[in-house]
């Protein structure tokens, strides 16, 4: 959001993935078989195009900014992830110019976040022919703009983490993190199963905003490394997950990790067994909710979530003991 | 002469042309599953009727059941799509899209010019029997729809309702659902196409769009007016949304056609296949003959696998291990017990453990659809055998009626299914790995770490795998329940049958039938094919060594000692050091489970007693005002109002309730029927998120704030 209010343009966002958004906008219009998280994007993309609109942004994410630290080698998306804008824009080009038709640029500009020098150049390169008067300069402010309202944003939300996990402390209450890919949050990917959980009173964190402060890291005894688990560490997201189950396998008051992967997804396969045995070698519970796609499966979540509560009642208190007991003395920051 | 025979997984065609390619005779007759006999059939008459003879005319064949007849007859074989595609491009050069719906398939084929050239594309599915023609037909005997009728009834105009297209078993859940709510056979069918046409687009189509001209091909699009209608405002609609072209009902009868002879296109494409080259030249009867009469006796002896048991030495070394796992629950009548009951979807069962958690008594209900009378049954048989004055230290519910009764019947818990049976599993096996339970109508396996269900995979849609199965084929068999294990070990060598679709599985039974195959041998077969339907096609576990060591075998189904060994030498066949167990009680162990769950809840058990159960005063509503309104689907819905004496009630209800009264909604096909409407909706919501304030989730944060506008706009570009 920096970067376009920046340059002064107003933004609207397509909604939540929906099923509903899928059909009316996306069927029909996918070219290659791909998991729903690829898929989905038909749907935004078609439901854009009927909007009041001049530009279509659909960025191709190369590769990510990463808080991790040591030894990483790369920061890179999903491949599939990153392709995605041109593979589903030639379904919207199959049988007509369909951008064209409606007076609306595509905009799809290649997005290396994790070389922040080259985002100028590329972003000014794609955005130019749709914005004629657009110079190079604004772009560098604006870019520079953006890195700052990420920073601020992830700053907050880490805040907010460490905000749960104190009332967890002081409350001595079970809190479960999430380790799933980002578009997990998006309702219509991930079904919102973690929401179901917190109707059980259970404070739900994201493995991509778990709080960073030094003294939580000493205490807990990790740093923002993870060469020890996880020597190919070519995913942005793949390395995050890793580290978040290193985190829960911790942090006391986190006694259950939820897993989420969407059907087909090949960047979580070899990361299914590593994380279990992390996050269960120190008692935390793990429950893995693989293959979801494009419907809910409302009636077996429903079941799924009953047993994870079940457990999570039967041992949450049981498993804070055993985690604190490894454990000094709780820092004072954390009982503020 | 040339001959081309297609033939297909429910009938065979054929078409016969003169040397200059015009048609002397042609015919679609059903085979009935006998493909041998009827092409024996076909070519007497021919070599009677049109002289077709040996050495000189030729014959090609297609179709699923050709591999096999072709070669005795010298006939060479055409791959159907091909033969299919030849046809069309012979006849039809302007056509760019072809459905073929056949009995157990479907095929789409696209043509497209690139770069000049003309290219097909082509997708099939013959895997399951969603959208296929058997489906069809099956769904229409269900409802009592006559085959002369079926082929005219109509798809415009008709109110529309969800029915499933992928699995026809699926599929048979929602027709019965519709049924049930009152919606008239018309609307169903025509519901029934639409779905058809839809899973045709859907699964088939893979985002091509399927361009004019369209050829409709096979059975199914012929003889049913309905299916081509659908056809035909499916791809008029899809034509204008895209904006490619806009079609009156007229354009769309010329576009969107059944040609001419569309059921022999399969064989007419193997007659031009033929024109094209030599070979093929027809042999005569003779080997096929002997195949109808000797030859498919010897290949099912070939074709077979051994028995379930290779030996009686093997068999008593099975039973003395297994047979003895086994306990009864023997009546015994103490002062104290706790109380277990599952109320699954077809019955009710309860299992009465002592203080020390041993079971001594357990009874059951056929569920009838209200579960307070389903209910009152059970405790009147509880107190039957107990007498009055027996205390209740405990009452546990689990199952599909567990949250609507928890309260009506003061339950100290009410636990989720899994939990149930793994409870009821690991009081006998307290480090078991994996926990299998074959029911009759689901299959459940449990997989646990660290004392916790940490997965499981549930299936109760598709029928392949569970014992309702089993049990049904022995039916037709005239065979006892009890006896299917013993005549199953007496089979020496028992037939192949494909892992799937229990639709398919049905004909394939019919097939093995054919060939000789007994009774027992194709019960055995069964017993052996359900470890691969339960943990490979219903479970989806395909590396059963990570699952663990030590499985244990419950569920109704496992009492049936030829599943059991069926299922140990599967698990021991991918897991060498497996230990397989079977549940000492395998059909109560849910109710047990829970039983036992009871008897752990600390403090005076809540139950209301006896009395109060046999006394609970109930009205039902089943009205306008109960129909759900969630979805089209509109399911009849019934209120079941209990007085208890406690309970806000609901004022805000279109049936209202006073204080002191809870209410159970039945009939509902989803868990979105168990919300009453709107208002009852809105109160939810209201409780939600205050629940959402108070236990915080980061992604909801992350929503709320990540898409805002960081300040005011000023417009610059």
């Amino acid at each position: 959001m920096g970067f376009f209010d920046s340059l002064g343009m107003k933004v609207i966002f397509s909604s939540d993935t929906s099923e509903e958004q899928y059909r009316t906008y996306g069927k029909g219009r996918i070219t290659m078989d791909s998991c729903f998280p690829v898929k989905a994007l038909a749907g935004h993309i078609g439901e854009l195009l009927h909007k009041d609109i001049d530009i279509l942004f659909v960025p191709m994410i190369y590769s990510l900014p990463s808080f991790l630290r040591g030894h990483v080698m790369d920061t890179l998306c999903c491949t599939r992830v990153m392709m995605a804008p041109e593979n589903i824009k030639a379904g919207f080009l199959k049988e007509r110019d369909e951008f064209k038709e409606r007076g609306i640029k595509y905009v799809s500009p290649f997005v290396p976040f994790g070389e922040p020098e080259l985002l100028p150049k590329y972003l000014f390169e794609s955005l130019k022919p749709a914005v004629e008067d657009l110079t190079y300069e604004e772009v560098v402010e604006a870019v520079r703009e953006g890195f700052a309202s990420l920073e601020e944003f992830d700053k907050s939300m880490r805040e907010k983490s460490l905000e749960i996990l104190r009332w967890c402390v002081k409350n001595n209450r079970p809190a479960l993190l999430v380790l799933a890919r980002p578009y997990h949050m998006d309702p219509g990917i991930g079904h919102e199963i973690d929401a179901e959980l917190q109707l059980y009173g259970y404070p739900v964190l994201w493995y991509n905003y778990l709080p960073i402060d030094k003294w939580l890291l000493d205490w807990l005894g990790i740093s923002l490394d993870i060469s020890d688990v996880w020597t190919s560490s070519y995913s942005s997201n793949t390395n995050e997950i890793i580290w978040g189950a290193k985190f829960a396998s911790r942090f006391p008051w986190i006694t259950g990790v939820i897993r989420l992967s969407s059907y087909e997804c090949g960047m979580d396969q070899p990361t299914f067994t590593p994380v279990q045995r992390i996050v269960e070698s120190s008692g935390t519970l793990f429950f893995k909710f693989g293959e979801l796609d494009e419907t809910k499966p409302a009636g077996s979540v429903k079941i799924r979530v009953e047993t994870i509560v079940y457990y999570l009642e039967k041992y949450s208190q049981d498993i804070i003991k055993k985690k604190l007991s490894r454990l000094r003395e709780v820092p004072k920051e954390l009982t503020l | 002469m040339i001959l081309g025979i297609d033939v297909g997984s429910t009938t065979c065609k054929y078409v016969l042309v003169d040397d200059r390619g015009n048609i002397l005779d042609k015919a679609y007759e059903r085979h009935n599953t006998k493909t041998a006999e009827k092409v024996y059939e076909f070519l007497k008459k021919l070599e009677e009727n049109f002289g077709f003879k040996p050495g000189r005319d030729r014959v090609y064949f297609t179709g699923s059941g050709a591999t096999l007849i072709a070669p005795l007859v010298g006939g060479k074989f055409v791959q159907e799509v091909v033969a299919v595609s030849i046809a069309v491009e012979k006849l039809h050069p302007d056509v760019r899209f072809v459905s073929e719906i056949g009995g157990e398939d479907m095929k789409a084929i696209f043509f497209k010019e690139v770069d000049g050239k003309r290219v097909k594309q082509v997708f099939m599915q013959n895997a399951c029997a969603g959208g296929t023609g058997t489906f069809i037909e099956k769904t229409a005997r269900k409802l009592g729809i006559p085959q002369e009728k079926l082929g005219s009834m109509g798809y415009k105009g008709y109110n529309l309702h969800k029915v499933s297209a992928k699995c026809g078993i699926f599929a048979e859940a929602d027709v019965n659902t519709l049924q049930k709510a009152g919606v008239p056979p018309e609307e169903i069918m025509a519901s029934l196409f639409d779905a058809v046409v839809y899973q045709n687009l859907s699964q088939l189509a893979k985002g091509n769009t399927p361009m004019w001209k369209v050829l409709l091909l096979g059975g199914p699009n012929l003889f049913f007016r309905g299916l081509r209608e659908a056809w035909r405002v499916h791809l008029q609609r899809i034509w204008k949304e895209k904006g490619l072209r806009d079609c009156t009902d007229q354009e769309m009868e010329e576009l969107v056609v059944v040609p001419e002879n569309s059921l022999y296109y399969a064989s007419l494409g193997c007659v031009f296949y033929a024109m094209e080259e030599e070979g093929g030249v027809y042999e005569g009867l003779d080997r096929l003959r002997w195949w109808i009469e000797e030859g498919q006796y010897q290949e099912k002896l070939k074709e077979g696998k051994r028995g379930l048991v290779s030996s009686e030495e093997e068999l008593r070394e099975f039973l003395k291990e297994y047979e003895g796992q086994y306990k009864k629950i023997v009546p015994k009548k103490v002062k104290r017990i706790a109380i277990g009951c599952d109320f699954g979807s077809t019955t009710a069962k309860a299992v009465c453990v002592s203080e020390e958690g041993e079971p001594v008594f357990s009874c059951y209900q056929i569920s009838k659809g209200n579960p307070i009378e389903d209910a009152k049954s059970i405790f009147r048989q509880i107190r039957e055998f107990f007498g009055d004055d027996v205390e209740v230290i405990g009452l546990g519910l689990t199952g599909y009626g567990k949250d609507l009764l928890k309260d009506v019947l003061g339950a100290d818990c009410a636990v989720v299914e899994t939990v149930a049976h793994a409870t009821g599993a690991m009081h006998f096996f307290k480090d078991a790995d994996c926990i299998c339970d074959v029911g009759g109508v689901d299959v459940k396996i449990l997989i646990l770490r660290n004392g916790s269900v940490v997965d499981f995979r549930l299936n109760s849609q598709c029928s392949s795998g569970n014992g309702a199965f089993l049990q049904g084929v022995a039916e037709r068999f005239n065979i006892p329940l009890e006896d299917i294990a013993k005549l199953a070990f007496s089979a020496k060598a028992i037939p192949n049958f494909t892992m799937g679709c229990g639709v398919f599985l049905q004909s394939d039974i019919v097939n093995q039938q054919r060939k000789g195959w007994k009774a027992e041998e194709i019960l055995a077969g069964l017993c052996a094919v359900l470890p691969l339907n339960v943990w490979i096609y219903a479970g989806n576990i395909n590396n059963l060594a990570q699952v663990g060591k030590k499985f244990v075998l419950q569920g109704g189904t496992h009492k049936n000692l030829a599943v059991v060994k069926a299922q140990r030498d599967f698990i021991k066949s991918k897991v060498p050091d497996a230990q397989v167990f079977v549940h000492p009680y395998p059909g109560e162990a849910g109710a047990l489970g829970v039983a036992l769950l009871a008897l752990e809840t600390k403090g005076k058990s809540r139950f209301r007693g006896f009395d109060a159960v046999e006394n609970l005063t109930y009205r039902a509503t089943t009205s306008q005002e109960t129909v759900c309104k969630w979805c089209p689907m509109n399911c009849q819905r019934t209120f079941i109002d209990v007085f208890v004496g406690e309970g806000e009630g609901r004022p805000w209800s279109k049936v209202p309730l006073e204080r002191g009264w809870l209410r159970l909604i039945v009939g509902n096909a989803c868990p979105k029927g168990l919300v009453e409407d709107e208002s009852e909706l809105k109160l939810l919501q209201q409780e939600l998120r205050r629940v959402q304030d108070e236990f915080p989730n980061i992604a909801q944060i992350v929503r709320k704030t990540a898409f805002k506008p960081k300040r005011a706009n000023q417009k610059v570009h």
